[in-house]
């Protein structure tokens, strides 16, 4: 996927590269909005929402990203290339602020149940509410893109995920993929 | 005893029966009393905080002390080590960068050495050389301090790190022997660590010579040499997910190696644990000098030998406690003093810096101190992780 997202967006990589060190914050918030959506919502698989999420979260992965510890696609990491903490805050603030993204439709009843007996076991609301909506530097998972979520966890759960705590790893630790599926799919269309 | 040991097999071999997949390695052992908990860990910063966003006022200390902020603009910075030439340095968690403090005499500037790590939270200065220690990797800059553009010694493969993540970032510290010391915490809130884990170790400046001192030993984060017995002391976290009574946090005293602690089954002092229960779960084990707060983070640890403070300071100990999370109502957020009695066998613990924590009831704090150095002049510098600062001590009398 990394080497897909190289070559499709190789311009926007050079784009960034060249220009991410001096831009107002209305330039930058354009480039978010090219593969983000224009209110924080992606349209694009693969590619998170960020409308309301926490703040803390936002402005936490955003220095990741950009010191290379969180590791990303190539056009993702060089947008943030040398951003400064100032920016960064004031984008965190822009998404955190949007109305976070509408449910994809309603989960069936059977999704709903399973969903909810594999979170109680993995305490997924302890953190990230019994909501889903987030908090502080922990993500919101309601209303999240459903391919999004569930490579996420996957990532989380394999160890191929840089930078997190290495709580959710050991959250996800043994959950079979059939699971993670009925998860992603019950987030992605909570309200 | 023989007994004792297949009931206890029997229990940890029926609880893996019916537990195939162990619950999340911080989670583990929370009562169904505690299922709808919405206690999680803290949120950490990783931006810069200006000065002027940090609310210095509201600090506390006793009459005749001040506190000013030194240095800013090191988000995550905890862990310090101070070189020859008066260079600091600081580790950092999640952020994954080492920063180096100059001081001019009037200002302070900082520099990132290293970035990329995982969670290099440790760092040690010995022979003019810096020592960080990630979770995965170690490194060595020689010479630093005059040559800031030096290329790291890699010495990973000399250490024999175990691959488990969970409290395993480091406090490291050299002794009194030149030998560094290295905690290798147990990979969970509570469990039967696997052997590389839930002990002290030290080694040779160059990573040979592997010992292991003390084991037993949950989650240490902090430690240090007594001024004249020349004894280990070192801070040690309490388990979580046993309520907000505790078990408290640890100070324990190292009389001698080879000593065991502990953990898993008998923490602070002689609380037997809730879920790997064993009657004789405290026999041969040593407890605490003292306890230090329930869910406290007892964080860095020094013995005061300065000569600006009174009197009564010298050879006490300062403690940084960077918090609770794992409390309905939060605790610590402060340095104390401890005063351990003649013998150490007891120490009182006052209260020392105040006023990070604001209603501990709704969980409000701004700030975390996490660790301590004393300067040359006597001043106590300490770090706080939250606002990615250092703030500096002094004894002004009184005034």
């Amino acid at each position: 996927m990394l080497l897909r997202f190289t070559g499709r967006w190789a311009w926007l990589t050079a784009l960034f590269v060249s220009a991410a060190g001096a831009q107002s914050i209305p330039e930058r918030l354009a480039q978010c909005a090219a593969c983000h959506g224009a209110e924080g919502v992606s349209a694009i698989s693969g590619t998170p929402s960020l409308a309301g999420q926490p703040e803390l979260f936002m402005e936490n992965q955003l220095v990741l990203i950009r010191e290379g510890v969180r590791e990303v696609a190539p056009a993702m990491a060089a947008a943030l290339n040398g951003v400064k903490d100032a920016d960064i805050r004031a984008l965190a603030r822009h998404f955190a602020a949007l109305k976070p993204p509408p449910p994809a439709g309603k989960p069936d009843a059977g999704t709903a149940r399973r969903a909810r007996e594999l979170s109680r076991k993995a305490h997924c609301g302890s953190c990230h509410l019994p909501d889903f909506s987030g908090r502080d530097q922990i993500p919101r998972l309601a209303g999240q893109r459903e391919e999004y979520l569930l490579e996420a966890m996957r990532a989380y759960r394999d160890n191929r995920r840089s930078g997190g705590d290495t709580i959710m790893a050991a959250s996800l630790y043994g959950i079979a993929d059939a699971d993670l599926q009925v998860l992603a799919r019950f987030l992605a269309r909570l309200p | 005893m023989k007994r004792t040991l297949l009931a206890a097999a029997l229990l940890v071999a029926m609880t893996a029966y019916a537990q195939p997949k162990p619950p999340p390695a911080w989670h583990q052992g929370k009562p169904p009393a505690l299922a709808d908990s919405k206690l999680a860990p803290l949120p950490g910063r990783m931006t810069e905080t200006p000065a002027s966003e940090i609310p210095i006022n509201k600090l506390k200390l006793p009459k005749g002390f001040a506190v000013e902020i030194w240095a800013t603009g090191m988000p995550g910075g905890r862990a310090m080590a101070r070189g020859d030439k008066g260079k600091i340095y600081l580790g950092t968690r999640g952020i994954g960068r080492v920063y180096e403090v100059t001081d001019d005499g009037t200002r302070r500037s900082v520099r990132v050495v290293v970035d990329k790590l995982v969670q290099p939270a440790g760092v040690a200065m010995h022979g003019g050389s810096l020592y960080v220690m990630a979770i995965n990797k170690v490194l060595r800059f020689d010479g630093i301090e005059g040559d800031p553009g030096v290329a790291p010694v890699d010495l990973t493969d000399k250490f024999d790190l175990p691959p488990e993540q969970h409290h395993n970032w480091k406090y490291i510290a050299f002794g009194p022997d030149g030998k560094l010391y290295v905690p290798f915490g147990a990979p969970c809130n509570i469990c039967e660590p696997p052997k590389e884990y839930a002990q002290i170790r030290r080694y040779n400046a160059d990573g040979s010579g592997k010992e292991v001192i003390a084991t037993g030993v949950r989650n240490t984060q902090g430690f240090t040499w007594h001024p004249k017995t020349g004894e280990l002391w070192f801070t040690d976290h309490g388990r979580d997910w046993m309520g907000d009574k505790g078990p408290e946090d640890e100070l324990n005293r190292m009389t001698k190696a080879g000593l065991n602690f502990g953990y898993p089954y008998c923490h602070a002092k002689g609380v037997l644990d809730a879920d790997f229960k064993r009657a004789d779960g405290c026999e041969g084990v040593t407890l605490p000098v003292s306890t230090l707060g329930p869910h406290a983070a007892a964080m860095g640890v020094i013995f005061y030998t300065g000569s600006m403070f009174p009197k009564e300071y010298q050879n006490t100990m300062f403690i940084a406690r960077k918090g609770s999370w794992n409390r309905t109502v939060k605790f610590g957020f402060d340095v104390v003093n401890v005063r351990p009695s003649k013998e150490g066998k007891k120490a009182s613990v006052k209260p020392f810096l105040t006023g990070f924590l604001e209603d501990a009831k709704a969980g409000k704090f701004w700030g975390r101190p996490a660790y301590l150095l004393q300067m040359p002049d006597g001043a106590l510098l300490v770090s706080d992780e939250q606002m990615g600062a250092i703030y500096r001590i002094s004894y002004v009398g009184k005034k």
